[in-house]
């Protein structure tokens, strides 16, 4: 029996505003160690509010959430801080690499932060620069290099501290096909390699089916759970299917 | 829709894009308003314009003028720089770079029409409670409020003016390009600070070319008069602007290379120095010049007012000096005596010194014996051997001949000592030369009888100095009067608009300071913002983030505040020999004032920024 990295009970998120709306009307969920997920759902249906509440960006209203059996909603902001850039992993769709920094320091920067030694710093770097062919790219600008190359450069920053649950909110929602597929394997070989969990938000089926399981969020409940089985092509069908059946996503590949 | 609702509605919807350009502007406005209403209060139509009060007053607003252009001018950069991107968004759906232009120069004209009306009123709220600490300080019970119609019609058509060709002319810098590339890109890079070591050296080898002139006392500094100055002036900021860039950037590379660099939040301390460098060190620099105007102002013109006394008694050592001439008759002498000193002993206690010295009346050398000499009372007692002479300065910082004694006496006598300080009222003789009393005897030019008297408290006594001017004839044939009180009244009253005027352009440089730096604030919240969010999202505590403020900060207030006062230290160090310790101390209170309000400032600043920051 493989560990739990990530354990959701009774999830719920509600927006208080002039209307009170309920973005999540309890999920329960749990991630093992090394197993490679994908949200989906229709727009509006809370799979990044979701991501949002277990990456510690939102605070949920109710229920309780713990990653490697830590609960990081009774930490205080520093303490918070520290247990993101030491037990998660981030990527997003807006890439957010910091300009003022080179490519180099991007990737360094949760190290950084954690006063990591310079020696294991670079040996890291060297590491995962490699496994990423980034290593012509290090010493330029975030402004300098193409959007496939600048989620390559979020993935190594999200990865480098080693963490043990990576989340990624629509990781190819800026790329174009090509860069789509490197990026989708780099993210399989990853979860390979170095045994990350990865949790990811998308809405694109294709995207969705480099991932052992999916589950489909609808109006804030989970609605479905598919695994992959051996053929990736019919996991795929099997997710487009799914996507029919909830209204919307089948235009999308 | 028309051309106008888009203007109006432009600024309406955009409140905070324009409310500081908007603010500046009123600042600036009301400071040169509030500045007229004093420079043409009634009372002060009196004053000559040709005095050195006249001309200070002059030049004071004329600063005030150039002040206020060259901030709306800035402002107005700001602003435009701010509202670039919107503009591309006006370029691209097909407006043509005349009607932007336009439209800009509607918006500006609103604004500046809005600024000055405000500017006004608040200008007469403020300016009975000005005019208040004026009187206060100036000690002019007659400077009450006024309707200062003058005051607002110049302030109207001036900044008028000055508004209409600020707009005109900048609506021109508008860069087609540039807006349109701002809207494609949200990140462009911004240049790095070129190393211009050359640069440097050569600015600094000029000015201490310039400066060493004048401490040498080179005459092609005379022959060159202003242009010396200006050159010097212009010099010397170009040093410390290059000082300014150059040290920034060596720090940025120090930084970078040190073993810490990778360590905690120093990277993204340094890597934001390092691409706003440019900006930074424009801004430093602003920075260090307005605080060096500040510090000027205040130390300068708090320091004269501080030494009115010291120097007045320079002048004019005694309290009242009757100087009875040989026409006048014994009878009138003993008169007026007689009248001097009851005036006198109903005033409070006093001493009297008798004296006389001889003088040649064309050359206004003075002979005066050692006994009498000895009898002012005032300085030290001096004794000399039978052959020997003093010399005791006669002009206030001149120093006298030594030698001349020698053309009148038949005796070979030597020089003993100088005294520097003139013993009466500064210009009576040229110099006095004491010898011993027997030489006196054989001395035979008019005898000058000196009656000195030195009155208790005697900065207080200006009744006293009145009634006994009134009741003296001004017969300058018979006697000469010298009164330190009377000076002193009058110095005192130039010294306190010379006070206020330094103390306003001081307000006004400080002001400048604190709004160049909340614009610069502003222009780069929005995006520092937005990079924040982003870091605090992988893993930045509050803590860090403020970590990295704090110092940020720290850099653009203190660094300026540190550089403008070593500028000033130096530059009074290497004028020691013409200041005296009050300065310093009146300086140093004066930077101390300062860092308080810095510090203060910077607390408020920080907190206020990282408020905006983090929400």
């Amino acid at each position: 029996m493989a560990e739990t990295i990530l354990n959701v009970k009774q999830l719920q998120k509600e927006y208080t505003g002039e209307i009170t709306y309920k973005a999540l009307k309890g999920i329960d969920f749990h991630l093992d160690e090394n197993e490679f997920v994908a949200v989906m759902g229709p727009s509006g249906s809370g799979k990044t509010t979701f991501l949002n509440c277990i990456s510690t960006i939102d605070r949920p209203t109710n229920g309780f959430i713990t990653i490697n059996s830590k609960s990081p909603y009774e930490l205080n902001d520093e303490e918070l801080a520290k247990f993101r850039r030491t037990e998660l992993g981030f990527v997003f769709q807006d890439f957010n690499l910091v300009h003022t920094l080179t490519i180099e320091e991007n990737i360094l920067l949760p190290l950084a932060l954690d006063s990591v030694n310079e020696k294991e710093m670079r040996r890291r770097l060297a590491e995962i620069a490699n496994f990423l062919g980034i290593r012509e790219i290090l010493k330029k600008r975030t402004f300098e290099i193409s959007g496939g190359q600048k989620q390559r450069v979020a993935i190594a920053r999200a990865v480098i501290h080693e963490p043990s649950l990576l989340l990624a909110d629509e990781p190819t929602g800026n790329l174009d096909s090509k860069s789509v597929n490197s990026v989708m394997t780099l993210f399989e070989s990853i979860n390979k390699t170095f045994n990350t969990a990865i949790l990811m938000v998308t809405h694109d089926a294709y995207v969705a089916s480099f991932a052992q399981r999916v589950i489909f969020i609808k109006d804030g409940v989970l609605y479905n759970e598919i695994h992959r089985g051996e053929n990736k092509q019919q996991f795929y069908q099997e997710i487009m299917d799914t996507l029919t059946f909830l209204g919307g996503g089948r235009h999308e590949l | 829709m028309s051309f106008n609702h888009i203007v109006i509605q432009n600024i309406l919807r955009d409140k905070w894009t324009y409310i500081s350009y908007f603010l500046s502007s009123v600042f600036s406005i009301l400071v040169f308003f509030l500045f007229s209403v004093t420079a043409f209060h009634p009372m002060l139509k009196e004053m000559d314009t040709n005095s050195t009060l006249g001309i200070t007053m002059i030049l004071a607003s004329f600063i005030v003028y150039i002040f206020s252009f060259v901030f709306i001018i800035y402002s107005l950069f700001a602003f435009l720089k701010k509202k670039t991107k919107s503009l591309g968004i006006f370029m691209i759906t097909g407006a043509s770079m005349k009607q932007v232009r336009k439209m800009v120069f509607r918006e500006n004209m609103l604004i500046a029409g809005v600024a000055i009306i405000t500017a006004i009123a608040l200008g007469l709220i403020i300016a009975p409670l000005f005019l208040m600490v004026a009187k206060k300080v100036l000690q002019a019970n007659s400077f009450g409020m006024y309707v200062p119609m003058q005051a607002i019609v110049l302030t109207v058509v001036l900044f008028s003016i000055l508004f209409f060709i600020v707009s005109k002319f900048m609506t021109r810098f508008i860069n087609k390009e540039e807006a349109v590339h701002l809207l494609k890109a949200d990140v462009t890079q911004e240049k790095s600070i070129a190393p211009t070591p050359w640069k440097l050296i050569l600015s600094l080898f000029v000015s201490s070319c310039l400066v060493l002139s004048l401490k040498v006392n080179m005459g092609w500094i005379e022959s060159m008069g202003m242009i010396y100055y200006v050159a010097l002036f212009i010099s010397l900021l170009l040093v410390i602007y290059f000082i300014v860039t150059q040290g920034i950037l060596l720090a940025i590379l120090l930084l970078q290379k040190n073993p810490s660099y990778f360590q905690k939040t120093n990277m993204l301390f340094v890597s934001n120095l390092k691409t706003k460098g440019r900006s930074h060190a424009h801004v430093i620099y602003l920075l260090t010049i307005l605080l060096l105007g500040v510090f000027v102002c205040t130390s300068v013109l708090y320091s004269s007012y501080y030494n009115v006394k010291e120097n007045t008694e320079a002048l004019y050592p005694y309290s009242y000096q009757y100087i009875s001439l040989p026409k006048n008759t014994l009878e009138d002498e003993q008169k007026d005596i007689t009248f001097i000193e009851t005036t006198l002993s109903k005033a409070g206690n006093y001493d009297a010194y008798y004296s006389e010295f001889k003088t040649d009346e064309k050359r206004r050398i003075a002979f005066m014996s050692v006994s009498n000499y000895n009898s002012l009372g005032l300085q030290r007692d001096i004794s000399l051997k039978k052959n020997e002479y003093y010399v005791v300065a006669g002009n206030e910082g001149v120093l006298p001949s030594t030698e001349t004694i020698h053309e009148y006496l038949l005796t070979e006598l030597h020089y003993a000592g100088l005294e520097k300080q003139n013993i009466f009222s500064t210009g009576l003789q040229n110099v006095y030369y004491i010898v011993p009393d027997a030489v006196y005897e054989t001395i035979n030019y008019p005898v000058y009888k000196v009656f000195a008297y030195e009155l208790e408290n005697w900065t207080e006594k200006i009744d006293v100095a009145k009634t006994l001017a009134s009741g003296l004839s001004t017969d300058t044939d018979v006697h000469l009067i010298a009164s330190k009180i009377e000076l002193y009244n009058a110095e005192k009253f130039v010294k306190s608009i010379m006070f206020f005027i330094g103390f306003m352009l001081s307000l006004i440089f400080l002001s400048a300071a604190m709004s160049i730096l909340y614009f610069y604030l502003q222009t780069s919240l929005e995006g520092e913002k937005k990079k924040y969010a982003g870091i605090q999202k992988i893993g930045l505590s509050v803590k860090e983030i403020a970590s990295v403020v704090t110092k940020e900060l720290a850099i653009l207030i203190f660094i300026p505040f540190t550089f403008a006062s070593m500028i000033l230290f130096i530059t009074m160090f290497g004028m020691h020999h013409y200041i005296s310790m009050t300065f310093y101390q009146m300086t140093a209170i004066g930077v101390g004032v300062f860092l308080l309000l810095f510090v203060i400032s910077f607390y408020f600043i920080r907190w206020g920024y990282l408020n905006k920051l983090v929400k």
